[in-house]
């Protein structure tokens, strides 16, 4: 805990008669390291030792059936998982539920954004409505969009039918089961984009647009030239955190198709708890999850790379 | 905005339904609500559930401000070089998907007997609520004048007085606000109990799975748990609209 060091640019300025300042100064810190120091020993306790303890696992062949399983076995589970073309499909899978889900949160949390972007008391409003489906429990957005896409029981089924449309059985079609968790979590989540959006818009100078107009800017211009490279800290910011939510995902797809029909929903993350926990080959689960984490490291430091702007996000 | 909203009403009203009603179609506009759902959940097991998951969040929110509160204070109040380090830390703690934490936590808890217990939930909570905590206060207590406390110190009071009388009552919204940010995330958790809790400390989200998968899928009361464990929520999130987005980016976003 030798790092810390107490503020004296930021204090006000002190009387100089006193003598014990020094010494007051080193309490101080005293005082303020027993404050920091249960939180980081509680935080390196329940994540620094379990997240070094995945990896020490990852290297073993542990059986939850086998208790004698857990030995070294180098880089088995890797070499395993190179080859492995469930694990393969599962990160197709992962990277057309993470595009689709990002890119039509960050269009429609856009376009709403833009459209709500005003200080009537009415929007407020909205605003406040539009917040719901992001705070809900996630098993219980997952258990809506259950029933809305069951056939039979859900009204949006019912209302397919009435015009005329076909009614197909999205959760038991291969090919519309992932439409169908992307629904699901484009609904949830793409009022957190508008959120930071319309944050981002209401902070917007006024100057620069005014200039834009003053020069004849249309408002597509003032648009693409002005208000967008403005909120590019903003965008860059929602796309990264709805990229490793996205990466996330388990209780819709636990809920709502349990990885099926066959292995059509199977993402990477649910693939790893199928491995672990009905499978019981946890060493191997563990690998995936190592892997998954250091590619989700890997491709939010692609993205602030990408954006070129790493001091957004400190 | 009706397309937003409709999801969350079409449940909440076929929480009220009795059971073949709720299907019926086309659906019917007028009818008679009842809240036999809603009676036979409450003299059920529905219940204990609902307890658990109070508890366990209640728990954990208590005990993750204790530890965080006075971190987030001391690194608002000093510069402190491992602040950097626990940005860096909370952001990659975010990344990991929940069975990143329930892997490791599952094999000790079933070295120590900690599988199905309360204490058990509380304390995997703490992985992503007290960084939460640290990150948001640390946030308020910067918004709180300095100069009050200097003032104090003058006076002679110490700096853990300082802290606790003048500091800490100054930011009370702030404590409020991050104590239900803590709360909600620890309520909404599926994967942790699903992982680690078996009968006696399944919360309420596992045990409406639970049941939807084990009672012949009764619809109107899988409705109506839905909506109860959702009401607190909306309502609570209600109140911390504003700093919802601090919340939700912890480590990336001051807000």
């Amino acid at each position: 805990m030798d790092r810390i060091e107490a503020t004296s640019d930021r204090a006000l300025p002190w009387p100089a008669a006193r003598p014990a300042r020094r010494s007051w100064t080193r309490t101080r810190r005293r005082v303020f390291v027993g404050f920091v120091t249960p939180a980081v020993v509680v935080l390196v306790l329940v994540t620094v030792l379990p997240l070094l303890y995945l990896v020490v696992t990852s290297f073993t062949p542990l059986d939850l059936t086998n208790p004698s399983s857990r030995r070294w076995a180098g880089l088995t589970n890797y070499r395993q998982l190179a080859a492995d073309g469930r694990f393969w499909n599962s990160v197709w899978v992962q990277a057309q539920l993470s595009f689709w889900t990002v890119s039509l949160q960050m269009v429609v949390g856009f376009a709403i954004a833009l459209l709500l972007n005003g200080r009537l008391r009415f929007l407020e409003l909205v605003r406040a409505a539009f917040i719901i489906p992001m705070v809900l429990p996630p098993v219980v957005v997952a258990l809506i969009w259950k029933i809305l896409f069951t056939p039979d029981i859900s009204i949006l089924d019912w209302s397919l039918g009435l015009l005329g449309l076909p009614q197909p059985a999205w959760l038991a079609d291969p090919k519309l089961a992932l439409w169908a968790v992307i629904v699901a979590d484009v609904w949830e989540w793409f009022p957190f984009v508008m959120l930071m959006l319309l944050a981002a818009l209401q902070m917007l100078p006024s100057e620069p647009l005014e200039a834009a107009r003053l020069d004849g800017a249309s408002r597509w211009q003032a648009f693409r030239y002005v208000i967008l490279p403005l909120l590019k800290p903003a965008l860059v910011v929602a796309t990264l955190f709805r990229l490793i939510d996205s990466v996330k995902a388990f209780p819709h797809i636990f809920i709502m198709t349990g990885g099926g029909p066959g292995t059509a929903t199977e993402v990477t993350n649910f693939y790893a708890y199928l491995q672990g926990f009905s499978y019981t080959y946890v060493g191997y689960s563990s690998a995936i999850i190592v892997v998954m984490l250091l590619a989700t490291f890997a491709m939010s430091l692609g993205v602030l790379r990408v954006a070129g702007r790493e001091h957004d996000v400190e | 905005m009706l397309v937003v909203l409709f999801p969350v009403l079409f449940i909440v009203q076929m929480s009220v339904r009795s059971g073949l009603e709720a299907f019926r179609m086309p659906p019917t506009l007028v009818f008679s609500p009842t809240l036999q759902n809603y009676i036979d959940l409450l003299e059920g097991k529905f219940v204990r559930s609902l307890t658990n998951s109070t508890v366990t969040a209640t728990s954990t929110t208590v005990l993750a401000l204790l530890l965080g509160v006075p971190t987030a204070y001391a690194f608002s109040r000093a510069r402190v070089r491992a602040q950097g380090l626990l940005s860096l830390w909370t952001l990659t703690t975010r990344m990991a998907p929940p069975i990143a934490f329930g892997i490791p936590f599952f094999l000790i808890y079933k070295d120590l007997g900690l599988i199905d217990t309360r204490v058990g939930l509380v304390v995997i909570y703490l992985t992503f609520n007290l960084s939460l905590v640290i990150w948001m206060m640390r946030a308020f207590f910067d918004g709180v004048p300095r100069s009050l406390e200097e003032a104090a110190y003058i006076d002679g009071a110490g700096v853990t007085s300082a802290f606790l009388r003048i500091a800490l009552p100054l930011s009370a919204p702030g404590l409020a606000t991050t104590a239900i940010f803590t709360f909600l995330f620890a309520w909404n958790d599926f994967f942790y109990s699903l992982l680690l809790t078996r009968s006696e400390a399944v919360t309420a989200p596992v045990a409406i799975v639970n049941f939807m998968n084990y009672e012949s899928w009764e619809w109107g009361k899988v409705a109506a748990a839905a909506t109860m464990i959702m009401l607190p929520v909306v309502a609570l999130s209600v109140v911390v609209r504003k700093y919802l987005i601090r919340g939700l980016t912890a480590g990336a976003v001051k807000g």
